[in-house]
């Protein structure tokens, strides 16, 4: 019931649709903005949607320890759940926990060769199938190219989905069209999604980037109310 | 003994399992020439530490009970508590962490802050003790005393300052450089007792200064003279500094980090130097006791010896003359011959022979005053007793004591057996309020219950040596436990009116689920349909049926009855008619409201070189866990999963075999949780074939 609901009032839910495309292709996604705007509150969001339609995600944090990334998805399943009752919260809530793990790196431990062989060695031992992989926490940038294409085809070989959270930690400023220009051509190519959070006075815009020529990425998809950090619904969305 | 209360220091060592603590307690007594001879924990020569005087401890390498000690370093008196490390004996750790004053926290150079260290920590942070924190084991390849530090801040949020850094790393680890004086430490000799004070090596002394300028930084929120001195640039006195570092400490908003290797007995003498400066003496902590009456009301003791009596026992040893009980004193003094009240049963007391202990050898002393250890002989008290003076109407706070997890049927192989067992048991549960026994009357079993399978097989082996008894133990079983998932109403009439006095009671009412909660009943019966003298036995009636509850025969918890209506009779009413209507009641209602069954879920934690986590992860998916993540942490990986006990037996051989030996893992209870449909059927099939072929 409780589920139900949820997945019909779902505010991601055109991640969905597009989502099924490229995950079959091993898609990658990515949430771009620049630190404390909220990309691990949104990444979450997105995990937590996959996980009420069924889907398997794993978590991984290189930086944050374990209990931290529970309590953001604690957090967040509570505020997103809050109009229900109790016990059936913490029903789905059992329901949910066996379809996420976390999984935490220091930085210097982390390798995308580690984390493969992690996601093999979890499947061998039929631990935990992802259907979906969160990266957080970890600086992204052009240089890693020839690292993530090789984890592309790791992605398409088992169909999973992966998101990425890009920052700049060493900017104040994000400005997406900077990010793109450092990518070069290929960030299209190796991004199927790519979302944009923009903050402004009283909420946080998500926008799309399609192409740097075209103007959609002005169109936000949906937005952020900073106070709970969630994504609200399709309709609120209008113009300050 | 030392009359300056402020040159005592109470003290616990508190770490994870194997950071060496023991081994660490052995060399303090080495240096403050407690004892003559090194022996190590798990020693060739056969003698063990010290500090573990049981004989199974020996055995085994591990520190069950905690023993106090006391030692001279300077002129300071030194009171030691070894606490043990084992989860299982939490409540050992907790009770030890009540009676200390300030707490060395032992952290492995290489291991840093692992699973066992965040509880302990936890423990501290309730009882606001103190700490300084020990990196030890520095010579380990792999070692890294910075790295720890960055986890006790970032996992146990401490304010994290080294005092120290090491000369030399791993093998070639070879002393320590005092940041404070700024001056190289070694340590010389076979035993390390010859400490060589030398200038800073050349190459170590830009990184000395470094860290020396972290240190000031820290302690100079503590000290205006000390930020008066940086801001003008002027000289920093030694003297200045270690007040600053003190303050901190004892407000628990800085942790000063030393290092060594007890080992290889190196930092041992710095570290003692250490516990005489930062950690607080018996003046410099309040501590609070409870008015009997009014649990509200807080009490601070005095901590003067001329005030009357406050002590508490926190641990009890069946000693070659009887039982000994180890007592710390808050305020006041005991002489012997003083007469004392043991505030839980208000039985006067005549103290006998007073002694202060040195692991299980003892000294002979008059008396004891405020803020020291010591223990008394032949006086019949549990571990937990507040003594006072007479008129005093006080007790210590009341300790925390979870509930047992685990039970184990046990029975005697004959008569002697029998009276040793009964001896035994009535000592252990004296001793330890985890550890419970009880018969069951339906199978006539002597039932032994605990906090985990080591806990349990600890007694059952000191039941074997210390008190010849041979013992057949059953299978452990989990504490199952029942409850209702909806709301159901009753109306249930009793009648038994057939010849002879007549029995007659009608209940109505409902239940409902009350989680966290045990037993709740609430009367809204109006207009004295049930007259108010039969109330009473209604609720005795009702809680009769909890300790089996009717749907798997387990206890009922988590149940809210309320009743609403009824009627009576004139005649045939009694208590009895009414306790069997609540019988029958919450039978008739029990059965509607979807009743379910609970097994308690372990929080389990592993931690395992990362090649064999894909094996660990495997052993705890078939034992029906939810792995909640996994921490890399270079080349070990800390998996944290929620794992029902019933999955969990034999796991430390299965974990053994699984990984070479090089995992350990560590288990507590987290909650109830309902047991899933699959396990439930095969619980009932066990249940039918017990109950065929027991008839």
């Amino acid at each position: 019931m409780i589920k139900k609901q949820l997945i019909l009032k779902d505010p991601l839910k055109f991640l969905n649709s597009s989502q099924k495309q490229i995950a079959a292709t091993g898609g990658f996604g990515a949430v771009i903005a620049r630190p404390g705007v909220g990309k691990t509150a949104f990444l979450v969001q997105i995990a937590l949607r996959a996980m009420l339609t069924g889907k398997k995600v794993l978590h991984i944090s290189v930086q944050d320890p374990v209990d931290k990334v529970n309590l953001w998805y604690i957090e967040l399943f509570q505020k997103i759940t809050a109009s229900f009752p109790p016990d059936q919260q913490a029903g789905l809530w059992e329901e949910l926990l066996t379809r996420r793990f976390i999984m935490t790196f220091e930085t210097e431990s982390f390798s995308f060769e580690k984390l493969q062989h992690r996601v093999t060695e979890l499947k061998t031992q039929n631990v935990f199938v992802p259907d979906m992989i969160i990266i957080d926490g970890l600086t992204i940038d052009a240089a890693m190219y020839p690292k993530l294409n090789r984890l592309k085809s790791f992605a398409g070989e088992n169909a999973i989905n992966f998101w990425f959270s890009v920052g700049r930690h060493d900017r104040e400023a994000c400005d997406i069209l900077d990010v793109a220009d450092e990518f070069g051509d290929d960030f299209n190519v190796l991004f199927n999604q790519i979302l944009w959070m923009v903050p402004e006075k009283t909420r946080i815009l998500v926008k799309q980037y399609a192409d740097r020529q075209t103007d959609e990425g002005d169109r936000p998809l949906v937005c952020l109310d900073p106070s709970t950090m969630l994504v609200q619904e399709e309709n609120s969305i209008s113009p300050e | 003994m030392n009359t300056d209360i402020q040159k005592v220091r109470n003290i616990g060592i508190s770490a994870h399992i194997d950071s060496g603590k023991t081994t660490l307690t052995e060399r303090i007594l080495f240096m403050t020439r407690r004892i003559h001879r090194i022996h190590e924990v798990r020693g060739k020569d056969g003698v063990g530490a010290t500090m573990d005087s049981m004989e199974l401890e020996k055995e085994r390498g591990i520190t069950i009970a905690s023993a106090a000690t006391y030692c001279q370093w300077g002129d300071h008196e030194v009171n030691i508590i070894d606490t043990p490390g084992h989860v299982d004996f939490t409540i050992e750790v907790e009770r030890a962490l009540r009676v200390l004053d300030g707490a060395i926290l032992v952290l492995c150079a290489v291991g840093g802050v692992q699973s066992q260290s965040i509880t302990v920590d936890q423990q501290m942070k309730r009882y606001r003790v103190p700490c300084i924190a020990f990196v030890n084991k520095c010579d380990r390849s792999g070692a890294d005393p910075f790295r720890v530090i960055a986890q006790l801040r970032e996992k146990l949020h401490h304010n994290a300052v080294a005092l120290q850094i090491p000369i030399g790393q791993e093998a070639g680890f070879e002393g320590v450089i005092d940041l404070i004086s700024m001056k190289a430490v070694y340590f010389d000799g076979d035993y390390g007792d010859a400490v060589r004070i030398e200038a800073i090596p050349a190459d170590l002394l830009d990184l000395a200064r470094e860290k020396r300028d972290i240190l000031i930084d820290a302690a100079s929120i503590f000290s205006d003279e000390l930020t008066d001195a940086v801001l003008e640039e002027t000289e920093i006195s030694e003297r200045m500094l270690l007040a600053a570092v003190r303050t901190g400490t004892l407000k628990r908003e800085i942790t000063p980090v030393l290092m060594g290797s007890a080992y290889k007995n190196k930092g041992i003498q710095t570290l003692l130097d250490a516990v005489t400066r930062f950690l607080p003496s018996p003046m410099d902590v309040s501590n609070i006791a409870m008015d009997i009456d009014d649990p509200e009301k807080q009490i601070i003791l005095s901590g003067k010896a001329d005030d009357p009596l406050v002590a508490l026992a926190f641990k009890l040893e069946d000693g070659h003359y009887g039982q000994l009980s180890y007592i710390r004193l808050y305020q006041g003094m005991l002489k012997k011959g003083d007469v004392a009240v043991n505030m839980r049963n208000r039985q006067k007391i005549k103290v006998g022979r007073i002694v202060r202990m040195h692991a299980d050898q003892m000294e002979d002393v008059e008396r004891i005053s405020a803020g020291y250890i010591g223990a008394f002989f032949g006086i019949d008290c549990s571990s937990g007793d507040t003594f006072a003076a007479p008129g005093l109407n006080l007790s210590m706070t009341s300790m925390f004591v979870p509930e047992p997890v685990i039970s184990l049927a046990i029975k005697p192989v004959n008569l002697q057996s029998e009276k040793n067992m009964t001896k035994a048991l009535s000592r252990f549960t004296k001793e330890d309020p985890t550890f419970r026994a009880f018969t069951n009357e339906e199978t006539n079993e002597t039932i032994i219950s605990g906090m985990g399978e080591l806990h349990l097989e600890i007694y059952l082996e000191r039941m074997k040596r210390e008190y010849q008894s041979d013992i057949i133990s059953g299978e452990p079983r989990v504490a199952y436990r029942e409850t209702i998932s909806a709301r159901s109403e009753f109306d249930y009439t009793h009648k038994k009116q057939t010849g002879g006095s007549g029995q007659y009671g009608r209940i109505s009412g409902y239940l409902e689920p009350a989680p966290d909660q045990d037993f709740i009943f609430e009367n809204k019966v109006t207009g004295g349909s049930i007259p108010t003298q039969f109330i009473p036995a209604c609720e005795k009636g009702f809680k009769a049926c909890l300790e089996k509850g009717p749907y798997m025969k387990y206890p009922v918890t988590g149940i809210k009855i309320v009743i609403n209506d009824g009627a009576s009779h004139t005649v045939d009413s009694s208590d009895i008619a009414f306790q069997a209507a609540a019988r029958g009641s919450f039978q008739q209602g029990y059965v509607k409201a979807s009743p379910i069954l609970l097994e308690p879920i372990m929080k389990v934690v592993v931690e395992t070189p990362g090649e064999f986590q894909g094996n660990v992860m495997g052993s705890m998916n078939q034992r029906r866990g939810i792995i909640i993540g996994a921490h890399d942490v270079g080349y070990t990986t800390v998996i944290e999963a929620r794992v029902p006990l019933a999955e969990m037996f034999g796991y430390a051989t299965v974990l053994r075999s699984l990984t070479q030996g090089k995992a350990q893992f560590t288990m507590e209870f987290d909650a109830y949780k309902q047991v899933p449909k699959s396990v439930l059927d095969k619980l009932r099939e066990k249940e039918e074939k017990k109950i065929k072929t027991g008839t």
